[in-house]
Parts: structure tokens; sequence; C-alpha cells
């Protein structure tokens, strides 16, 4: 075994996290992001593309430079220590993974998104689907020989100011059934939308289909399998982004606990805080074990990797929540405040658990896929 | 013991209720109702009302105007008001400054302080935490120096509730700087507009100005604003914290919060079925009602005990740590219960009169946010670390 990340590996870590460092330096500079008219920065985005970022997401098969479950982890995990807010999951991550897994892969669509220049968000959540991957309403039908889309979708991150979106909807079948769903590729100027920020400062869209066109990309057995790749995708990301974060958090909370003065000493000079210190320190580790494992077996078979997914998953929620209420606890007050940074974290880390399953989704997957 | 409540009792809850229908405004409780901001009039609209029926000051003997309610009568009103949706009464006067001026205060502060809280005519805030004195509220900072007729105060408060509407602010502050920090505290009455008081909003992390930081620059506060005798404002610090915190248990809020979570689990799907028949989930919500079930009958069994008026003593501390976790626990299940629906926020959905669309169901809006504001419980009125330790000193003995 060897636990040790590769050469180039570490040096994608070293460039990537020196890219974020210095053009996410505080909390402020994430507001003016998320305070321009598309919820991030296009600028950042383009340097990211130049200098390889989204590419590291992306299978040197279709023209990227990284594209494992550990480049994704690692190119994450920053993410969430600078609290990003740009496009990389929707458009870098989701997106690519399903235009990579079809038939016939979309090269072009994805090199264009390596280059910064195009954007494509994955809506495939609906208002009451929760975190099914294949409960989907959404139909699609042929009228002659195009494919049209009825219907609508939630919490579409990015889908503002995506170019195309790509879309689960439903060819035959009853809402739960796991055959008869497609997956379509839309021209997104098309479609009635309306936008909102999520709590955590990210952009989503609700997405409303009146017979738009679209183009089928794939269907049945194979679509399922892209969206339930994509998610899986995307809660592994997540996973990485929230130790990240949990490192962050745990951070800011050891040197408030080591400045901040009551009683005559440090707070945390107290053993009771002292303790409840190791137990997120320990917590943490064990997240950053599962999500290790996670990345390392991201490209065996479906079962392996979903089942280390969900582990990784399932505990991102259960000790994202520890982190995140203790890191505001034991601040205290100023934790509450707009102003210091560690709410922001906080509340990134405890909506990554509404996102691509919670910790009960996860918990439920892992049963299943470990008891077969 | 019979936990049954009496004909009369029941009796007393159809009169607060019906009294509650007649005088709320419906306009104001569908605020509440939807967690809208609330305007300094709105708080008003409700305390005038209570004040004219005589019900504001409801725990305060009846001699100085109070109700002469028993305690079950007490925790039935309270029970009623949150049942009715109406604004919580802002407890800086009637609750907290009204007990401590009659223990504590001259009759002529007394006769003046006491009709103007019952009335409505001051709005009070709260002077007690500062930028380095948060848990350790002895270690405060800001000063009150004799300077004949008066006192001259310089320094500055933090965490000051709705402060940005307030008249008047009890502070804490020394007059003594040369003893143990206990034995130089006062406790001093300020007027707002005071010359040298100025306040500054706090924005809170779910983007909302509540709290605020007070700054005092060389404001002349006369003698007679004192509460008390010089330096002995740490007791009465004390005696007023003790009120603080049984409010904060908080029994009403989270029966209520309880019902809200059992509606919200049957219309939100899990595979397609109500998730409110989920093993897991419904075990969760279980635990949670079995917990305040519990701490319902340990809250009476406090209030019945102690004697009308008197403070009690560490079962506040244990109620106050009990009542932050299971209101908490509510807000951490409704959020689970929405799923993917938490996710949007709309901060102008909270403004009066906001009639578009929500993003989901209409309940969805407010609760990430009310989860991440929840946080505070725990924290401020003494945190929960910090009622952990008087239990364990005061009543332990370690």
């Amino acid at each position: 075994m060897d636990f040790s990340l590769s050469e180039e590996r570490k040096m994608l870590q070293e460039t990537v996290a020196r890219f974020f460092v210095n053009n996410y330096k505080d909390i402020k500079k994430r507001s003016e992001h998320l305070a321009m008219n598309e919820g991030f920065s296009r600028e950042f985005w383009k340097e990211s593309a130049d200098l390889g970022v989204i590419s590291g997401l992306i299978s040197p098969n279709f023209g990227g430079l990284g594209g494992s479950g550990e480049d994704i982890s690692i190119i994450f995990e920053l993410i969430g220590k600078s609290l990003c807010i740009e496009p990389f999951l929707s458009s870098g991550l989701l997106s690519t993974s399903i235009l990579s897994s079809i038939e016939i892969p979309k090269t072009e669509l994805i090199n264009e998104i390596i280059d910064g220049e195009l954007l494509i968000s994955f809506a495939h959540m609906e208002m009451n689907n929760r975190y099914e991957n294949h409960f989907v309403e959404t139909k699609a039908f042929l009228e002659k020989d195009n494919w049209k889309i009825n219907g609508n979708k939630s919490f579409v991150i990015n889908g503002d100011s995506a170019d195309k979106v790509i879309v689960s909807a439903r060819i035959n079948g009853e809402i739960s059934d796991k055959s008869g769903i497609g997956l379509f590729l839309v021209d997104n100027s098309q479609i009635k939308k309306r936008s909102y920020n999520t709590i955590d400062g990210y952009r989503a869209t609700e997405l409303n289909f009146d017979n738009i066109k679209a183009e089928l990309l794939c269907k049945d057995d194979l679509a399922l399998e892209c969206i339930v790749k994509a998610n899986s995708a995307g809660a592994l990301a997540l996973s990485a982004e929230a130790v990240g974060i949990m490192q962050v958090c745990f951070d800011l909370t050891l040197d408030y606990l080591k400045t901040r003065n009551q009683f005559g000493k440090s707070i945390g000079a107290f053993q009771s805080i002292q303790h409840r210190m190791v137990d997120m320190m320990l917590e943490i580790e064990q997240v950053r074990s599962a999500v290790m494992l996670a990345s390392s077996t991201f490209e065996t078979n479906s079962s392996t990797r979903d089942k280390n997914v969900s582990a990784a998953k399932n505990l991102v929620g259960r000790v994202g929540k520890l982190i995140a209420e203790e890191s505001i606890q034991l601040h205290g007050g100023i934790a509450m405040t707009w102003e210091y940074s560690v709410a922001h974290y906080a509340k990134r880390l405890i909506m990554i658990d509404h996102l691509m399953g919670d910790a009960d989704y996860h918990r439920d997957r892992f049963k299943f896929l470990s008891t077969i | 013991m019979n936990f049954e409540y009496t004909k009369e009792e029941q009796n007393f809850r159809y009169e607060v209720r019906e009294w509650l229908k007649e005088t709320l405004p419906q306009s104001l409780s569908e605020k509440v109702k939807k967690y809208q901001r609330l305007s300094k009039q709105d708080y008003e609209i409700f305390m005038n009302n209570l004040s004219a029926k005589g019900w504001l000051a409801w725990h305060w003997p009846e001699e100085y105007g109070g109700t002469g309610w028993n305690a079950i009568q007490k925790h039935i009103f309270e029970e009623e008001i949150v049942n009715a949706s109406a604004p919580r009464i802002v407890p800086f006067g009637v609750n907290m400054l009204g007990p401590v001026l009659i223990e504590f205060g001259s009759e002529e502060q007394k006769n003046y302080y006491l009709p103007r809280i019952l009335n409505n005519q001051d709005w009070w805030a709260q002077g007690y935490s500062e930028p380095g004195a948060g848990s350790d509220l002895a270690s405060l900072k800001t000063t009150a120096v004799d300077k004949g007729d008066h006192y001259l105060v310089n320094g500055q408060k933090t965490w000051t509730t709705l402060g940005h509407h307030a008249d008047k602010i009890f502070c804490l502050v020394k007059t003594n700087t040369n003893v143990k920090p206990q034995l130089g505290i006062s406790f001093l009455l300020i007027d707002m507009d005071s010359p040298g008081v100025e306040i500054k909003p706090i924005i809170t992390l779910d983007g909302e100005h509540e709290v605020n930081e007070v700054w005092f620059t060389d404001v002349k506060v006369p003698k007679k604003n004192i509460v008390g005798k010089e330096n002995e404002g740490w007791t009465y610090a004390k005696y007023l914290l003790t009120f603080e915190r049984t409010g904060i248990a908080g029994v009403p809020n989270s029966k209520s919060a309880l019902d809200h979570l059992k509606m919200v689990s049957r219309k939100s799907l899990k595979n397609g079925k109500p998730l409110i028949h989920d093993p897991v989930f419904s075990s969760e919500i279980a635990e949670l009602e079995i917990d305040l079930l519990a701490m319902e009958i340990f809250n009476l069994r406090t209030v019945s005990a102690a004697a009308d008026g008197k403070a009690p003593g560490m079962e506040s501390s244990l109620l106050k740590i009990k009542g932050t976790l299971v209101r908490q626990k509510t807000t951490e299940l409704l959020r689970k219960a929405l799923g993917p629906q938490a996710l949007p926020y709309l901060p102008e959905q909270f403004d009066e009169g906001w009639n578009e669309m929500p993003i989901g169901p209409e309940y969805a809006g407010p609760i990430a946010k009310q989860y991440f504001n929840m946080r505070k419980i725990s924290i401020y009125g003494g945190s929960n670390e910090i009622q952990k330790n008087i239990v364990a000193k005061a009543s332990l003995g370690l």
C-alpha cells in the first residue's frame, strides 16, 4: 500500500493551491464573486481554465490532464479550503462526466469546457424527487423526428449562466421506474428560468420546459448509469470539498481558542474544550480516510465505487454537522457574524449534506450495496 | 400527582386564547408565521395590547402591576402566545430589568421606571457583553468614573439585541478597577440619546440585523441612575440572568416547532412516500418528542417549585442546556426533512408584503435560515458550557 500522492499529483496540488490562495484571499473576495451577475467571476473561471484546473477534472482520453478520483479530490479539497464558488461542480465535473460516458462522447464540447469557453449545467433534480437518481417526472417525447421536453427541473446549480443544460427526462414508464429515462442536451436560451441564491452562496435556477427542443444523448440503462456515475462523482467531489472546509473550520477554531482569553487564560486551556477539539480532529481524520478510499477506488467497478462514495458522503453528513456546529459553538458570538469567515464555511458544510444525497440517503445506499 | 389541567386552568387557557384571537391582528400573526422581519411597531402593537389588558408584566408581583398568576397559568399563557403566532414579548424591560428594580431599585426608581415599563413607554436594551467579556462577564471593561453629580462612562457593549429600537439601556460598568472583578461592578441605567452613545449594527450569519454594538464615549450619567449600591451590581446581574435563563428553555416554541416538523415530514417525500413513514426519520422525530415531553414536565416541576417571583436555582441552568439542545434539534430535523428544498434562500421573502411565488413549498423558505440563526441560543444568555460550570461548581461542589 502507498498512501502518498504521485509527483504529478503533488505538483497539481501545489499549483492549484497557490492559485486559489492568491485569488481567494479572504471571505470578502468570495462575496465580491458571488455578487457578480452570474454569481461567480468569469475572469477567475477563465484563469482556472488557463492554468489547467478544469482539465484536472477530466481524463486525458477526452483532452483533460487528470480526471481520476484522486485528481477530483485534490482539486475539490482546495475548492473547499478557499470556499470557491465557480462552476467546477456543475460544468467542470457533472456535465463532463456525462458527456464522456455516452456512446459517442462529446469531446468537442468537453474541450470547450476545459478551455473555459462553454458552461453546461446538469439539470436532474426535481422539486419532489429528493436525492433519488431514478425519480424523474419531466417528460421527453418524439415529435416527428425531434425530441421535445416538458416539465420542471429544480435547484440547477449555475443554471442561469450555462450555455447548455443536460436534462434527465422520462421517455416512458412511471416516475419511479428505473428504465425509460433519457439524457438530453438542450440549448439554455430557450428555457424559461427563475434564478436565486442558495443559503450557502451558490446560484441556482428553476427551469421550466414547455415543448423545448432537445438532443438525445443516451437512454435507458446507459442513461441511468450516467446519472449514477455523475452523482457519485459529484458526491465524491463534495466530500473532498467538505474535508477542505472542515480543516479550515478546525484551524480557525483552534487559533481562536489559543488567542481568546476569558477567566485569565486562553479558553483552549479548559479541558472540556480540549477534549472537544480532539473529538473534532479524530472525526476529520475519519472523513479524510474515507474520502481517500473513495478516491482511490473511483475507477473500479460501479458497486465498489458507489459503496465507498456513499461511505464518504455519509460520514461527511454526520461529521460535517459536528464540525459546523462545534466550530460556531466553540467560537461563541463572533461565529454568528457575517463578517467573520467561519459561518460561511459552516453554512457551505451543512448545505453539502443537501446535495447529491444526504447522510441518510448514503447510509441506505451503503447498506444496500454492502449486503448484496 | 396529577398531570391533568384542572377545569379552572382549562378555562384560563380558553380566556387567553379568545383574547389573543380578538386582539392580535391577523396580518401580524401571518408575519410571525412566515418569519418575516418585524418592525418596532409590530412588537409595540402586541405589547400595548397586553399592557392595556394588564397582562404585560405577567410574572411581576401583583402590587407592582403583575397578574398574580400561578406557575401553571404562566406556562399556559406562554404556550398560548406561541400558538397564536404572536411576536415575542421584548424581554429586556419587563422580564429582565423589571424584576431587578422590584428587588433592588430605590422607591424613586420603582415609581418612575416600573409604570413606564408597564405602559411600554421605554424600550430597554441589555448592556452586558463586551468584545472581551462574554463567558467571563465579570472581566468587563466599560468604566463609570464618579464625577460628583454624575458618572462618566466609557467603553463598548456588544450583541445588543434590538438595541437600534431602544430608548434606554441597562449596563454593567466598572466602578472600581482595583478589586476582584466581581466586586467592582455597578448596574447603571443609561439614556440612549445621551451625547456620546453610538450604535452600530452587527449583521449576523443569516444576513439579518438584530444585534448591535453600543459605544460609550464620555457619556454623562446622573448618579441617581445607579441601581442598588455601587460595586454590588454583580449580585443584581446574576439575579437578572436567572430570569433570562428560564425563558430560554423555550418549551412552547419547541412544541410548536415539533408540530411544524411533523407537518413538513408528512409533505416531504422520500422514495415517493411521506418522509414521516420512513422508519429512521420517524424514530428521530419520536426521540425528539420524548425529550421534549420530559423537558416540559421538568420545566413545570421547576417553575412550580420556585416560589412566585423568586429566582429558581441550578434547575434554570439545566433547563437552559436541554431547552436549547431540543430547540436546535427541531431546526436540524426540519432542515433535514426538506432535502434539497432547503437550498434556496430569498432574503426578500422575509420583507413585509412579499407576495411572489416561493421556490418550492411555502414553509421551506425560512427553515435553513432558522437552523443557522438558532445556533445562537446555546451561546447567548450564558453559553451552555458556562451553565455546566455553574452547575458543577455551585450545585455539585466540584
